[in-house]
């Protein structure tokens, strides 16, 4: 592979610039479009030269929307400050419950566990809407809607079979005898499990704990149907917000924008946690 | 002190004491599975029942009929077509498409590892959010794609609002979401094949095409086929993109399984009807992925012995 | 410190039960050597003692007290494991220091206690470093100090030399008996390597087939051995068995060896009739030109000299191929041909077939 000719290399590089520009020309555009007022965005032909401005974003945070028609308030960032929240907290309280558990299934071969991992296993790839559909029913009953309490525990069902699943990998990697030694040394069970097991597992800890905030942070079907209006996250927000604001493109374009920004920042921030848990978290796992 | 054979006292007989550890370490992973089974087990019961929620007394056992019924509807034969062409199409154009791009980066040179991390961005974007950006970029009015297919001459492009484009325009959202996760499985693949049966292939002189048809696809078949499953799965329960996009339309045009089920409970509220549905499309996702964790085990053993 | 009793132990893995009923008493400073083939469950009795596996049967003492349902941390041992088992996360100094920091000693009495179990071993100048920058030497001697550091009252010790190189083991393998004498330690050695066994071991408790065959000092393990396996294990080359029938004649009792008649010292007249082995360990078979008494003839097939001694491969009339030794001379080497081979009759072991068992003469 070491010798190529300047044609093929040439032509190599044409293609990369094709692959990069396929696939990071939406986000640019749309980057674009939230510096655009409405009149240069309505504009044909569309131009990538024009004066930005920040009344698209202004708008969204002050979340008022002044227009000829008169005043309209945006709740947007209420959206942005549920997702914020619900994946967050979700991703917290699956930590603390699923790397207790992972290391359960990691450490002792019972039959419960294997149970429990092959549930949560297959439900991984059933049809969200199979459970969902009935719990939105439940949740009435249960006087659930209208709470983050009961998101957060639906969203148990996104974050922990992600995080059983790869840091159980990561616990099983780490040598039983070195866990026995800091016994016999002296120490209690529980100083093992966090002085020891966790930090020696922490890297996958950490890509677990990063998948499972951008899943939640993107997921789209659960909220729709499980969230009052109070409380839905961007995913949702940003549709409705398209519904009803109709014809005001660059507040869409920054409601996208703001809505994407931290799981992209996230990614670039810690890439190399991510595909180590998307490639070999999968493999491994 | 003297050689002797152990004396065999006789032992008192321990019962072992059993371990309460990772029964409690687990309780938490355990009430989320019964909080997965109790709706599930729900939505069976509701499938075998007439129940719609605006016609609450008329709701009773039909058993199988709800089933039956889809057998003779032209509209369930016609969302399990939509959803197959839809799963074969993204499936297909991304596994061929992510194999290039993949091939492309192989070497681990510094442009290619920045470029990595970029084609990581889409799949990070919530499938709901870019089929938003979609929406806008294909807007009749003002959007740029719209304006660069005018230019190529093609004019009244309709995008997702014409039967004949609709699937395609989706079908382009999803290879721009998903690619990037099968270039990243099958980078991660290509790089762990051993190097020595190219080297011997470059020393012997074989012909490029050779060395990928019969050397680096058969080495791949494991990634490609775990890649292939994880992304059938996905896409036969399509809703993300779709359900923003048009909800299910134009027409009935777009109505892929989990769209369909979800519009039968929320508009014709017929929980019935809709419950059989997703009992139907889980059969079919437990199936496939019964078939693919065997796949997925087999190759995290592989991945194992070489680390 | 004190007395290690094992009582009865037992246990059972889905394999198999690896250990059945087997006891051992060690004595308060004692070293004991556990030795065996692969997979005779002698890492598996460390771990029960440690309190890292539970037996399903028995029980465990330490100093007198009941340690059976003791978890690990509660029961106040050291110990060493095959593959250093140290934490890569924490520096060497740190490593050792961890069997202190579980019983909440200050800061100054644990920098004193590593720093002098440090210099014991040889390790001061490395404490600083994490484990993976270790050299293979040193991270052992690391376990071994983290073992040593809380000066335990029961040492365990898997195989620790197993990992080490050849030169290292054999310089170890002379400090390490003073080293454990003054720790004052009671000490569980476990190992494959018989040399490293009789060297290190005050006693030797042989495990095979679930049990402990034979506990015993290195010399009577060695001379004395109580089966035909615990021969065969130690002793290098392997001795020498050869399957005979003794006789009763009014001389005394005789056996056929190499086609001739050679009789056997008094008190072996119960064996007659019986189906027996010969056991005759290489440096007790003399080879020489003149028959005797008590030799029988040999072929000299092949002779390999190694450093201090000389191995002879002889075959006998019958067809048997028996491995002598001599002790190395400058002298050109031994002709091959024919010779006779003689033994001391006092220094045969005798077996019995069917049992495997030694029989010792019986005195009327």
């Amino acid at each position: 592979m070491e010798h190529m000719s300047v044609a093929e290399r040439m032509a190599r590089g044409v293609l990369v610039v094709l692959v990069v520009l396929f696939f990071l020309f939406p986000i640019f555009w749309i980057l674009l479009m939230s510096f655009q007022t409405n009149e240069e965005i309505l504009r044909i032909p569309p131009s990538p030269f024009f004066t930005p401005t920040l009344a698209n974003y202004s708008a969204l945070i002050t979340g008022k929307l002044v227009t000829a028609a008169g005043t309209l308030d945006i709740a947007f960032m209420r959206n942005l400050w549920n997702s914020v929240l619900l994946s967050t907290a979700s991703v917290a309280i699956a930590l603390i419950l699923g790397v207790p558990a992972a290391y359960a299934f990691a450490r002792f071969k019972f039959r419960l566990g294997e149970d429990i991992a092959f549930t949560l296993l297959s439900f991984r790839f059933a049809p969200p809407l199979l459970v969902l559909l009935p719990l939105s029913l439940y949740f009435q009953a249960l006087g659930l809607t209208d709470t983050y309490i009961g998101l957060i525990w639906v969203y148990q069902l996104i974050a922990l079979p992600l995080i059983l699943w790869i840091v159980r990998g990561y616990f099983e990697d780490i040598s039983p005898d070195i866990e026995y030694a800091y016994r016999v040394a002296g120490h209690s069970w529980w100083r093992t499990f966090t002085r020891i097991a966790i930090p020696l597992a922490g890297p996958g800890i950490a890509a677990a704990g990063l998948l499972a905030f951008i899943f939640c942070w993107n997921n789209f079907v659960f909220a729709l149907i499980l969230a009052s209006a109070e409380k839905q996250p961007v995913t949702v927000g940003a549709l409705a917000f398209v519904t009803a604001s109709g014809i005001q493109y660059g507040q869409i374009a920054a409601a996208i924008v703001l809505s994407v920004a931290p799981t992209l920042a996230l990614a670039l921030y810690a890439q190399r946690y991510l595909v180590e848990g998307l490639s070999l978290g999968a493999l491994k796992g | 002190m003297t050689d002797t054979a152990v004396k065999r006292a006789d032992a008192p007989l321990r019962r072992r004491r059993t371990n309460y550890l990772p029964y409690l370490l687990s309780l938490p992973a355990l009430l989320v599975c019964i909080g997965i089974l109790i709706p599930f087990i729900t939505a069976v019961y509701y499938s075998l029942q007439r129940y719609r929620l605006n016609l609450p007394m008329m709701r009773g056992f039909i058993w199988f009929e709800n089933y039956i019924e889809f057998l003779t509807d032209r509209e369930f034969w016609r969302t399990v077509q939509v959803s197959l062409e839809y799963t074969v199409l993204t499936v297909g154009i991304e596994l061929v498409f992510g194999l290039a791009i993949a091939m492309l980066l192989q070497k681990q040179t510094r442009i290619n590892n920045i470029v990595s991390i970029l084609l990581l961005l889409p799949l990070m974007t919530a499938p709901a959010i870019a089929a938003l950006m979609w929406k806008l970029m294909t807007n009749p009015n003002f959007g740029v794609l719209s304006y660069f297919v005018q230019l190529l001459g093609v004019s009244n492009f309709k995008w997702a609002s014409d039967p004949n484009t609709a699937l395609f325009t989706v079908v382009l959202v999803d290879v721009w979401v998903y690619t990037p996760f099968i270039m990243i499985l099958l980078l991660a693949g290509l790089r762990s094949l051993p190097t020595q049966p190219f080297e011997a292939a470059a020393l012997d002189g074989v012909p490029r095409r050779f060395v990928f048809f019969r050397i680096t696809l058969p080495m791949l078949t494991p990634y490609i086929i775990t890649a292939a499953l994880f992304r059938m799965l996905d896409s036969i329960q399509q809703f993300d993109i779709i359900y923003p996009m048009t909800q299910g339309g134009p027409g009935d045009t777009l109505l892929v399984f989990q769209v369909r089920a979800y519009l039968e409970f929320y508009q014709y509220t017929n929980v019935g009807k809709s419950a059989a549905l997703l009992i139907i499309l889980w059969a079919i996702t437990f199936a496939l992925s019964n078939v693919f964790i065997k796949q997925w085990l087999k190759l995290r053993e592989r991945a194992r012995g070489l680390a | 410190m004190g007395k290690l009793e094992l009582e009865a132990v037992s246990k059972e893995f889905k394999t198999g039960k690896v250990l059945d009923r087997v006891s051992l008493g060690v004595e308060d400073g004692e070293i004991v050597a556990v030795f065996g083939p692969s997979g005779s469950g002698k890492t598996l009795l460390l771990r029960l003692v440690a309190g890292v596996e539970q037996p399903d049967e028995g029980r465990i003492l330490l100093a007198g007290r009941d340690v059976t349902e003791d978890s690990p941390e509660a029961r106040g041992v050291g110990m060493a494991f095959q593959n250093f088992a140290l934490f890569p996360h924490m520096s060497a100094f740190d490593n050792v220091a961890s069997a202190l920091t579980a019983r909440g000693a200050p800061r100054n009495v644990i920098r004193a206690k590593v720093e002098k179990v440090s210099a014991l071993l040889k390790i001061a100048h490395v404490l600083g470093h994490a484990p993976r920058e270790l050299s293979n030497g040193q991270k052992q001697r690391t376990a071994l100090a983290r073992a040593l550091v809380a000066e335990p009252q029961i040492l365990l010790l898997d195989d620790p030399l197993r990992n080490v190189d050849a030169k290292l083991r054999y310089e170890m393998r002379l400090e390490l008996p003073s080293l454990l004498k003054a720790s004052g330690s009671t000490v569980l050695y476990v190992t494959q390597d018989y040399k490293e066994a009789m060297a290190i071991g005050d006693r030797i408790a042989v495990l095979s087939d679930r049990e402990f065959t034979q506990i015993a000092r290195p010399a009577e393990i060695y001379g004395k051995p109580a089966t035909m396996s615990v021969a065969r294990l130690f002793g290098d080359p392997t001795i020498n068995l050869i399957p005979v029938a003794p006789l009763a004649s009014p001389t005394g009792t005789t056996i056929g060896v190499g086609g001739a008649l050679l009789s056997l010292p008094p008190g072996f007249a119960h064996l007659a009739g019986k189906a027996c082995v010969l056991g005759l360990r290489a440096e007790t078979i003399a080879v020489e030109d003149t028959s005797s008494a008590q030799s029988f003839p040999v072929e000299v097939v092949a002779a390999t000299p190694l450093n201090e001694k000389t191995l002879l491969l002889l075959r006998t009339d019958d067809g048997r191929e028996i491995l002598a030794s001599e002790p190395g001379t400058e002298e050109a080497p031994r002709r091959h041909g024919p010779a006779f081979a003689r033994f001391d009759p006092g220094a045969a072991l005798l077996f019995e077939s069917a049992s495997g068992r030694r029989v010792a003469p019986q005195t009327a």
